[in-house]
């Protein structure tokens, strides 16, 4: 290696070492702050390595336990409503899985149609589909609000579902379409001339080859879903039936700021989807790939 | 050979299976895009309350005039603007940056991709909260730390002042969508023949003329992409600014997004939210139309 060539991958590797540690800050000052006993947050000088680790914000937010804090002689609860936090987890995860079932299942469906047979409008639904996907969520949620309402759905799981699904559908749909047409049609033809039908070229020799379309379609939709505050701020009214996203807006309510107890609920929220990232990176990237990303 | 070779009968039968396959599509896409789209332009010509559903009533345009007649969202439209422009410029500039070194052919570079795209699955609600942590103005990290390093004198108000908010919700925008344009930027770069650069290199071109000359005009489409989309999407950002700011302090970052969610939620006029909700729409699908014009794309559709 030339000399040359050492300085500049030393220049290289600090250059995003520095980076790195910039972007990924905001996280390690939240999972840092969350490992820290009630005393030493709001210490000074801040460290981002805590003198002591507890797991405490996470044993009460899981248990369910109010904290109290100590202001003027007396204490006040910190936060309010923190024993709905496994409650809100569920949530998030039943309508996130909910909405993506629903909108893979369908979309896997019409793309395999549209990009196989043939007949009339076909070739409008991958637009339609781009449009849709480009439509903000504040102009769906009020309409999708009344129809709610007038399904006597409002205030609970199966609303979420549904509205996310008036996200996640169009994007499904664009990415499945992009996928669905880059497989090879002849291993499916010469199935049928062995006399397979179209249910069994579908199940035993489309869906195989799909799967990592399907995967990276399901991996966004549950980010989406996951992220979602919008449709869970109108759609829900009562504490117990929130996702997490307006559920721990709720620790704003105490008379403090239990900044650990919140930073705790950062990084469980961030959990599932961090685990998701690091399982299934390659998959997300061939989605952006296809360039069907919601974002 | 398709299976055209079979009788007309059985292709009936095939077609038939086909709409069988499309038609939840149809029907899902009829209830959750089509209809409450129709509902959003239908109530923004309507007087509608949601607490008095019944006493509905139609208004003509005078949501529209509403609208037009209110500087706030004059104000919104142009802080929208601002918000947008610097958002994506600030994306693209660093987006691209951040492609370029992670193209280079490092060892262990896949954990730096890993680390430096991870922001754009943390959740907006995170982001937001851990920000109103770290910019408290009395005890967040970010004053303390400016402080130590003699940067500034006094408490900076991140989140209780004008443009430090506004600043502050573009902080936050840059860090979670600069992935986006990273991850777009370095696929199309792993594209690039390598024997462009060869030939430059012979001629004695240095890395910032390969940059220019060859890098910059390869990635000229993969951009214009990028940059449509992205601005259509931040434009109609909410949650990026309502969680961290709420749009203040004041009005001072409202968007129209916020703007139509405080007059259908705060001000319960669901007919002046939808009225904006279609000035939203219409300026989407000019970006939108834009982007069908540039790239006339699937022309070589599946037959």
């Amino acid at each position: 290696m030339s000399g040359l060539e050492f300085v500049r991958r030393t220049v290289a590797y600090t250059v995003l070492l520095l980076v790195t540690f910039l972007v990924c800050f905001p996280l390690l000052w939240a999972l840092s702050t969350s490992l820290k006993p009630a005393k030493d947050v709001m210490s000074t000088p801040p460290r981002l390595v805590p003198r002591e680790m507890t797991l405490e914000n996470y044993r009460n937010l899981i248990t369910g336990k109010q904290q109290y804090y100590r202001a003027d002689q007396s204490y006040v609860p910190s936060t309010a409503a923190p024993q709905h936090f496994t409650s809100w987890f569920a949530n998030s995860v039943i309508v996130s899985l909910g909405s993506t079932l629903i909108s893979i299942v369908i979309s896997t469906l019409a793309a395999y149609s549209i990009t196989r047979f043939r007949y009339w409008g076909r070739r409008i639904i991958p637009y339609f589909s781009l449009l849709g996907y480009m439509i903000p969520s504040i102009i769906l949620v009020f309409p999708m609000f009344l129809v709610m309402t007038e399904l006597s759905l409002t205030n609970s799981l199966w609303s979420l579902t549904f509205g996310y699904v008036s996200i996640t559908l169009p994007f499904c749909m664009w990415l499945l379409w992009a996928f669905f047409r880059g497989i090879p049609i002849e291993l499916e033809e010469s199935a049928m001339i062995d006399g397979a039908g179209r249910l069994r070229v579908f199940v035993d020799i489309v869906l195989p080859s799909a799967l990592p379309g399907i995967i990276a379609a399901a991996i966004f939709s549950l980010i989406v879903s996951w992220n979602d505050f919008l449709f869970a701020r109108v759609f829900i009214n009562s504490i117990e039936n929130l996702p997490l996203t307006v559920g721990v807006m709720h620790f704003f309510e105490g008379t403090h700021v239990d900044w650990g107890l919140m930073m705790a609920s950062a990084v469980l929220m961030t959990l599932p989807m961090a685990v998701l990232f690091m399982l299934m990176q390659r998959h997300l990237v061939a989605g952006f790939g296809a360039g069907a990303v919601k974002g | 050979m398709r299976a055209a070779d079979a009788t007309a009968d059985w292709k009936a039968a095939d077609t038939r299976i086909g709409i069988f396959f499309v038609l939840p599509f149809a029907a899902a896409a009829l209830v959750f895009m089509v209809y409450p789209v129709a509902d959003a332009v239908r109530l923004a010509f309507y007087d509608h309350n949601p607490l008095r559903p019944e006493a509905s009533t139609f208004v003509g345009l005078d949501n529209f005039r509403v609208i037009f007649e209110d500087p706030l969202f004059w104000q919104s439209l142009r802080q929208a603007a601002v918000w947008t422009s610097c958002s994506i410029l600030l994306q693209t500039i660093i987006g691209v940056a951040l492609a370029l070194l992670l193209h280079l052919p490092l060892r262990g570079i896949s954990v730096f991709r890993g680390l430096l795209l991870f922001p754009y699955i943390v959740p907006t609600v995170v982001i937001a909260l851990i920000l109103q942590w770290m910019l408290n103005a009395e005890i967040g990290v970010v004053n303390w730390s400016l402080k130590g390093a003699g940067i500034i004198d006094e408490n900076v108000y991140w989140l209780a002042s004008p443009n430090m908010a506004m600043l502050s919700t573009i902080m936050l925008n840059v860090w979670k969508y600069t992935p986006f344009v990273t991850i777009c930027v370095l696929a199309r770069l792993q594209t690039i023949p390598l024997e462009l650069y060869d030939a430059a290199k012979v001629d004695g071109a240095g890395a910032l003329n390969r940059f220019i000359d060859i890098t910059l005009p390869q990635l000229a489409e993969v951009l214009t992409v990028v940059v449509i989309f992205r601005t259509i999407w931040t434009f109609n950002k909410f949650e990026e600014i309502y969680l961290l700011t709420k749009g203040g302090p004041g009005t001072s970052t409202f968007n129209l997004a916020i703007y139509s969610f405080e007059q259908s939620v705060a001000n319960l006029r669901m007919g002046v939210g939808a009225a904006t909700g279609v000035v939203m729409m219409f300026l989407l699908f000019a970006g939108s139309l834009i982007y069908i014009r540039v790239f006339r794309f699937a022309e070589d559709d599946t037959p």
